[in-house]
């Protein structure tokens, strides 16, 4: 895992999570601007999932290989989810649902890097 | 039939503000607990067949609660209420019994120790879906009661 990239997402992750936050609490629904933070998030989230790709076809495969792949998918869909959700619900519900996306996301960052790289 | 008359029926209204955050959460954890636990049934059954199963189990109560907080509706209301109960139930039981005998269940669930393992998020959610169910209903009776008098 390329680590400066998952230290990077979870800090955009946490301040994307964060201003989400302050947006339901202000009443504001998903602007433009939150989707462009999300997008910017989404790129590097596929970065990094293109990553992970390359380095297990390249032969680097971690034991629970269908647990990271699923996990892969899962994050790699969350983002364009969370902005459909956002676009559903033109309420300060819509950055709300965004903001719970933010948090998880990071999470499981850390799950799919114990899963990578397993602390025996 | 124009767009208001949908947005208005009261029945549509489980979805919509706070509900829509609540199908997110719910979506989330269905497919979390079902991936996982489908998936380690499937390799590691004989370790912990009661475990596993149960993580499925709530895998698909979650989604259940998913699909019928995301659905307009009576019936899906009521699937909902009756859903999020055994998640209520579930998480209380499985919590009391993790903390109180360790054997029972040797590998974690979603609701094991109170859902700790997961934030609390599995003890808190079934609380906020039973209020949000009920203000619901609540907001309902009292506009039918409303409207049709």
């Amino acid at each position: 895992m390329v680590d400066w990239l998952t230290m990077t997402i979870q800090m955009v992750s946490l301040a994307m999570a964060v201003w989400c936050l302050v947006s339901t609490f202000r009443d504001q629904p998903m602007l433009v601007p939150h989707l462009v933070g999300m997008g910017v998030l989404w790129l590097l989230v596929l970065t990094q999932v293109g990553v992970l790709i390359a380095a297990m076809i390249g032969g680097d495969r971690p034991d629970e290989m269908v647990m990271v792949v699923s996990y892969l998918a899962t994050i790699a869909l969350l983002p364009p989810a969370c902005a459909v959700w956002g676009f559903m619900e033109r309420s300060k519900w819509g950055p709300a649902v965004i903001a719970f996306t933010c948090f998880i996301l990071p999470v499981l960052l850390v799950r799919i890097e114990q899963l990578w790289s397993p602390v025996v | 039939m124009s767009d208001a008359d949908v947005t208005e029926r009261p029945d549509r209204t489980l979805r919509t503000g706070p509900g829509r955050l609540l199908v997110a959460v719910y979506a989330v954890f269905a497919l979390a607990a079902t991936a996982r636990g489908s998936y380690q049934l499937a390799t590691r059954f004989e370790e912990a067949p009661l475990a596993y199963g149960l993580s499925v189990f709530a895998g698909i109560v979650y989604l259940i609660a998913a699909i019928g907080l995301a659905r307009a509706g009576r019936t899906s209301r009521r699937v909902a209420l009756v859903s999020v109960s055994v998640e209520m139930a579930g998480v209380l039981v499985v919590g009391a019994l993790s903390e109180l005998t360790s054997g029972v269940f040797p590998e974690d669930t979603v609701w094991s120790h109170f859902g700790s393992g997961y934030m609390f998020i599995p003890l808190v959610l079934p609380v906020l879906g039973l209020w949000w169910i009920l203000k619901v209903h609540r907001a309902d009776r009292d506009q039918g009661s409303f409207s049709t008098t």
